[in-house]
Parts: structure tokens; C-alpha cells; sequence
């Protein structure tokens, strides 16, 4: 009997003895469970901890993660270049269209204040060229500032698109190359809409304009910046034909000193008094 | 110095834009960008102790040349038709396109030029020759820029000779 008995004594032995050493932890544990279980206490204690860590994350986050933020972005902007491009082209379009119209608006308003308070000779030419031609005086003086200017003028054989001479105003692009391009889209328009009798005189891009004039075996394109008006298009024109007639009908073989003489004559002609202006 | 429009033909995807860019930019990309319209550019290339300048017009490629716009064709010195070595159907018309450049250019130089060589062994290159009723001037790789300046230094030679 006692043989039997004893592990049922030291079980009970056991068990309150863990009672006695564990009554404290027990209880504690059971206050723990009745916080982690009642919302409202939850609350309570974490609240102040969260707040704590957010405060050091608003102070800090730039410092702590500049740098991962910063590849993040840049391994995404990078994957996905196209797609926002794309979003962004038509924002950047808004933007630029409203600053050019901000633009355009301030100088409008110089423009006026300056028509108003000059009396200088120009000025009563000017008031006297708009009543007799009827145009607005601002607009006249808009044309005089936003002139048109020359940046290039290339003389160009018709078929083969190979250049017969050049003047620039910066000398920024290959004038060669430049000519084969207008020659190749020349023969693509002309060749598009099957025009025999009809040539290619405009191309527009952006604030630059190219002015192309037609001639049996070469045209002349001339590249512009600023606006062009009708009379001035045709002034450029004339000047086109009055320069052709007087240095080109007369070259009659193509070789490396004809080039020259033609790119010397179009500076004199068309890029240097610009300069000198 | 000397200026001479030359024109790079032939069907679509056999390497002329590819070729251009190793000839003008010593680059290759593996990247197919169909052509479109035309690209022009240039080099100069030496010839003894003379220099030319190649205006190189990249035409988009065409099945068949009857198909490219004539006016691409006007005024150039020389024409440098493609192919490509592992695709029978870039050189199933050769003979056609061949006479039709001919007529369009006469007198002018054409090359004839059997592109992507390092894509197939000198016994394939030799049985394509063999079976073109045309003489093929040169067999080229844009890729690895095999024979790409012999190319151009040969034209660049005929043209001035």
C-alpha cells in the first residue's frame, strides 16, 4: 500500500508547492491576460509607445531612411522610365504652356507701358505707321522685338540632298547631315502625296521654322527663329531670288571651290548683317 | 573634298541600320528598331591619300525594292544592297531587286553584301553564294564588325576611282 500511495503524495506535494512559488506569477500573468483582452487597457499602455516611435520617426525619417527610400525610388523610376514619362509629358506640357503665357502676358503689359509713356521720334513713327496701315501699335512692336532671325541657310542639291554650301549663325549641327535629312523628308512628302508640280516650302519645329525655296536643280532652305510675318516671308523670298540670280546662275560646275564660294557669299549675304545688327 | 550619296537597301531586319551604326558609331546593339522612313549620315573615308564623304541613307526596309520610294534613289553614286545569310527570303528576289537598282541607278556602284556572317559557318556562307545568280562583293557582321569598314573603304574606292 504504501508502494502505491507514495507517487499520489508527491504529486499533491507537487502540485502545492507550485502553487505557493507560482501565486505571484500566476496572478500577474492573469492581470497581463485581462489587459491584453480589454481593448481600453491595451489602448492604455501601447498608445503612449506607438505615439513615442511615430514623434521619432516624423524627427527622423528623412535621416534614417534617406538612403533606402532614395534607391527604392530610383530602382523604380528607372524600371519604369516610359510609363512616367508618359504621365508626365502632358503635366510638363501644362506647365510650359502657362509659363509661356505668363511670359507672353508680361511682355504684352512692357509693351504697352512702354507705347504709352514714350515720345521719341521712333515712337511717333511708329504711332503714325500704325494709323496709316491700321495695325495695332503693340503689335508693331512686338514684330520689331520678336524679329525673325536666320540660325542657317543651306543651298542644296535637289536629287541627291549633298550640300552646295552653308552659312551659320552658331555652327552647331552637321550641315551635311541636316541637308540629307530635309532632302529625305522633301522626297518623302513630295512622294506621299504624289504631287508632281508641288514642292515642300515649310517645315515647322517647335520656335524654328525652315523657309524653303525651289529651284530646278537646288533648293534653298533657311532655317528661322522668331516670328515670321507674310510681308517678311516675302522679302526673304525676294532676297532668296535676287542672291540666286546674281551668285548662283553663274556657277555652272559643282567642285570644292564652287562650295566655298557659294558659303562665303551666303554669310555676306544673310549671316553676317545680322551680326552686324 | 568629295561628296557622294549612298544608299543602304535591302529587306527589312537584315542589318542595314546595323551595319550603318558599326561603320558610322563602331556600336552594335542587339535591340531590333525597325526603320522608319530614312536615317541619314556620314563618314569620311580615306582613299590613298585622297578623302571622300560618304552620306550614308539608311532606307527602311522593303520585301521587294520596287516597293521604296524612287526619289530615295535620286542622285546617288552608289547603293549597297543587304541581305541576310540565314534568311532565304532576304535573297529569294536578289535577281529582280538586283536588275531593278540597275535601271533605277545606271552606271552607279552596287554592292552586294550578305550580312550576320557570324551566325552561320564559311561552308553555309559558300552554298548561299553558290545558289545566287547575282556575284555576292563581300559577306559581313555588323555584330562583330567583320569586314564592315572593307565594305565602305571598297565603295569609298570605287566611287572615286
Amino acid at each position: 500500500m504504501t508502494r502505491i500511495n507514495k507517487p499520489l503524495d508527491d504529486d499533491l506535494l507537487m502540485r502545492k508547492l507550485k502553487n505557493v512559488l507560482l501565486k505571484e506569477d500566476r496572478e500577474q500573468l492573469m492581470q497581463l491576460k485581462e489587459v491584453l483582452d480589454d481593448p481600453n487597457q491595451l489602448s492604455e499602455k501601447v498608445n503612449p509607445l506607438i505615439e513615442q516611435r511615430l514623434d521619432f520617426l516624423k524627427k527622423n525619417f528623412p535621416k534614417e531612411y534617406r538612403l533606402v527610400v532614395n534607391q527604392i525610388v530610383e530602382e523604380r523610376l528607372r524600371g519604369f522610365q516610359d510609363e512616367v514619362l508618359n504621365i508626365m509629358y502632358p503635366v510638363l506640357g501644362k506647365m510650359i504652356r502657362k509659363y509661356i503665357t505668363h511670359q507672353f502676358q508680361l511682355m504684352k503689359d512692357r509693351i504697352d507701358t512702354t507705347v504709352r509713356s514714350t515720345f521719341s521720334i521712333e515712337a511717333l513713327k511708329r504711332k503714325l505707321k500704325s494709323v496709316f496701315l491700321g495695325v495695332n501699335e503693340s503689335d508693331l512692336v512686338m514684330s520689331q522685338i520678336d524679329g525673325p532671325v536666320i540660325e542657317e541657310i543651306y543651298v542644296i542639291q535637289r536629287n541627291s540632298g549633298l550640300l552646295l554650301g552653308s552659312a551659320s549663325l552658331n555652327n552647331t549641327i552637321d550641315q551635311d547631315v541636316i541637308a540629307g535629312m530635309l532632302t529625305a523628308i522633301k522626297s518623302f512628302v513630295e512622294d506621299a502625296f504624289q504631287r508632281e508640280s508641288e514642292d515642300l516650302e515649310r517645315i515647322q519645329y517647335g520656335s524654328y521654322k525652315i523657309f524653303i525655296q525651289n529651284y530646278h536643280s537646288y533648293y534653298i532652305a533657311v532655317v528661322m527663329s522668331g516670328s515670321l510675318s507674310a510681308k517678311e516671308s516675302d522679302a526673304l523670298s525676294t532676297r532668296l531670288s535676287n542672291f540666286t540670280d546674281k551668285e548662283l546662275t553663274q556657277i555652272s560646275n559643282i567642285d570644292n571651290e564652287a562650295i566655298q564660294h557659294i558659303s562665303s557669299k551666303l554669310n555676306e549675304y544673310f549671316v553676317q548683317p545680322q551680326r552686324n545688327n | 573634298m568629295t561628296s557622294k550619296k549612298v544608299i543602304l537597301t535591302g529587306s527589312f531586319g537584315v542589318g542595314k541600320t546595323s551595319l550603318f551604326n558599326q561603320f558610322i558609331y563602331a556600336r552594335f546593339s542587339d535591340r531590333y528598331l525597325t526603320t522608319i522612313g530614312v536615317k541619314v549620315n556620314k563618314k569620311v573615308v580615306k582613299v590613298g591619300d585622297r578623302e571622300i564623304s560618304l552620306l550614308l541613307w539608311d532606307i527602311a526596309g522593303e520585301v521587294t525594292q520596287d516597293k521604296v520610294p524612287t526619289s530615295y534613289f535620286l542622285g546617288a553614286s552608289g547603293i549597297v544592297y543587304v541581305f541576310d545569310l540565314t534568311r532565304p527570303l532576304t535573297y529569294k528576289n536578289i535577281e529582280t531587286d538586283i536588275n531593278y537598282l540597275k535601271d533605277l541607278l545606271p552606271g552607279g556602284i552596287i554592292k552586294i553584301v550578305g550580312n550576320k556572317k557570324d551566325l552561320v559557318s564559311e561552308e553555309q556562307i559558300e552554298a548561299v553564294k553558290n545558289s545566287l545568280s547575282v556575284p555576292v562583293n563581300i559577306t559581313t557582321s555588323a555584330k562583330t564588325g567583320e569586314n564592315v569598314s572593307d565594305l565602305f573603304q571598297e565603295l569609298g574606292t570605287d566611287l572615286i576611282g
